[in-house]
């Protein structure tokens, strides 16, 4: 067998342990259920007040504002993962990655995986019930391009979420998570569109993924005229993707020498 | 318990290395603390293994002891000096460094609490790169060395300490490493499970493979070693 084989191997066994872990827990699936539908409802009615043309009819704001909901749904998954080797730390079970050929950073990597494509599946599943439940007009024809697009966006906040698990293997905290959540929801155009942000906060649009992610998903999905034309939106995604993928993987590694010096790296 | 995997690595390195100690610590040095208040915990420690030997590292607790198997594993960077297997240093080759080792950690954590004890050993032969085919045989084997048999499908969480730690030891060695690195491994067992635990060790030495076994000064041996040291002050004395 091939190295690249052992390594999808080990890999696909963290999935299949991440997957084992989380069907043990047999109601996180329906408390997840009646959180989704609880926001769904109250945005259902939200919408109903808010009374603006700024993207399309009315009524189209619900459609608008599920789509932003959802991605950031994907978007918390990914950067709340240091919670995640938080737990491993403290379980001692991080020292088993780190002392296998796979290694702390390609290990750190596979614990990623299983929370961020199961936060993708259930985006998919929040849409049917959103479609089914509520009405949402969602696009058949967007569908697949939507799934490249939620692929590559995924990607990218896991390459935030693996900063955030530097940061914890570092320096003992990645307490940033939250607050960058919480900005990120306000200035990636979540709720509203992000031309409503003051000219002075305008550009932090420009410089996150969150942005051309959720734009290309309502273009693609509920047909929402794009803020951006589409292919400057991919560029802009698969640019974010390219870059932060490997400056994330060479912090975590740098992170990984400074606490095995330190000898922290087991510590929490 | 079998005996040790056999390398796939290419026969010319394995004869370049024959005559090498299978592990070698050279001039390893380990500080704690900062500034006025470090402290060497480990000095200038050198130690050859060969293979087939186990050595037994004693010294009272706070000695060093882990601090010294903790490097070893590369959970712990040594500040000045190296550690090699087979003449691989941890920071040269992780990968194939890594597939060497098998390491027992004291206590009792390192479980996951809702997966079986299949699961944990499936999962650990795959992250320590066993193909695929091989690894239901080794699980299995591991399973029965360690009469692990009725509580294969039992998650980590219902048993008891000396099952945790029967498991832990099965993990250690499942891989069929050439080194195993076993820090108290005592804990808990019973007197079968002490039987284990050393027909497992006879099963790595058999192999060609070395073990390092750490313990607290005074603790009564159930294994015969080739070679007993005590770490004291930061430095290794033969016993």
């Amino acid at each position: 067998m091939t190295v690249l084989g052992l390594y999808a191997q080990a890999i696909a066994a963290t999935i299949k342990r991440d997957a084992a872990v989380y069907a043990s827990y047999r109601l996180r699936f329906v408390s997840q259920i009646f959180g989704t539908l609880f926001t769904l409802t109250v945005f259902f009615y939200v919408s109903k007040l808010v009374r603006t043309n700024a993207v399309g009819a009315h009524s189209d704001y619900y459609a608008y504002v599920v789509v932003g909901i959802v991605t950031l749904t994907v978007l918390q998954s990914a950067l709340t993962l240091s919670a995640l080797v938080r737990g491993e730390l403290m379980a001692g079970n991080f020292e088993r990655m780190v002392i296998s050929p796979l290694g702390p950073v390609v290990g750190s990597i596979s614990l990623v995986i299983f929370p961020v494509i199961s936060a993708v599946l259930f985006a998919g599943f929040t849409f049917i019930i959103a479609a089914v439940l509520f009405g949402v007009p969602i696009l058949t024809s967007g569908i697949v391009p939507a799934l490249f697009v939620a692929l590559l966006s995924a990607s990218t906040f896991a390459a935030i979420g693996l900063l955030f698990i530097s940061a914890l293997i570092a320096f003992k905290s990645a307490l940033g998570a939250t607050w960058v959540i919480a900005a990120l929801s306000i200035v990636g155009g979540v709720y509203f569109q992000v031309k409503l942000l003051p000219g002075w906060l305008r550009w932090t649009a420009d410089i996150q993924p969150l942005t051309p992610s959720v734009d290309l998903l309502r273009h693609l999905l509920v047909g929402t005229a794009s803020a951006e034309p589409v292919w400057l939106d991919l560029v802009k995604l698969g640019g974010f993707a390219v870059v932060l993928t490997p400056v994330a993987g060479a912090i975590l590694w740098q992170a990984i020498k400074l606490s095995r010096l330190r000898g922290t790296l087991m510590e929490y | 318990m079998p005996a040790a995997r056999t390398s796939s690595r290419p026969a010319q390195r394995r004869r370049r290395h024959a005559d090498e100690p299978l592990v070698a610590f050279r001039g390893v040095w380990r500080y704690w603390g900062r500034g006025s208040k470090r402290w060497a915990v480990l000095r200038d420690i050198h130690l050859d293994i060969p293979r087939g030997e186990t050595i037994c590292i004693e010294g009272r607790n706070g000695a060093g002891k882990t601090t010294l198997l903790r490097i070893a594993t590369g959970i712990l960077a040594a500040n000045r000096g190296t550690v090699t297997i087979g003449g691989i240093a941890v920071g040269d080759r992780w990968r194939d460094y890594h597939r060497e080792i098998g390491f027992l950690s004291a206590g009792d954590r390192g479980l996951y609490a809702r997966v079986t004890v299949r699961g944990h050993l499936d999962y650990w032969t795959a992250l320590a790169f066993v193909p695929r085919t091989e690894r239901r045989a080794l699980v299995n084997d591991a399973i029965v060395h360690f009469g692990l048999q009725d509580l294969a499908d039992r998650r980590s969480e219902r048993l008891s300490q000396g099952q945790r730690q029967r498991l832990r030891l099965a993990l250690a060695v499942v891989h069929r490493p050439r080194v195993v690195l076993l820090d108290e491994p005592r804990n808990s067992l019973d007197g079968e499970g002490l039987e284990m635990l050393r027909s497992a060790i006879h099963g790595v030495l058999a192999g060609g493979g070395s073990v390092i076994w750490c313990s607290p000064v005074g603790e009564d041996q159930p294994v015969t070693f080739d070679r007993i040291m005590r770490l004291e002050s930061g430095r290794l004395h033969p016993v």
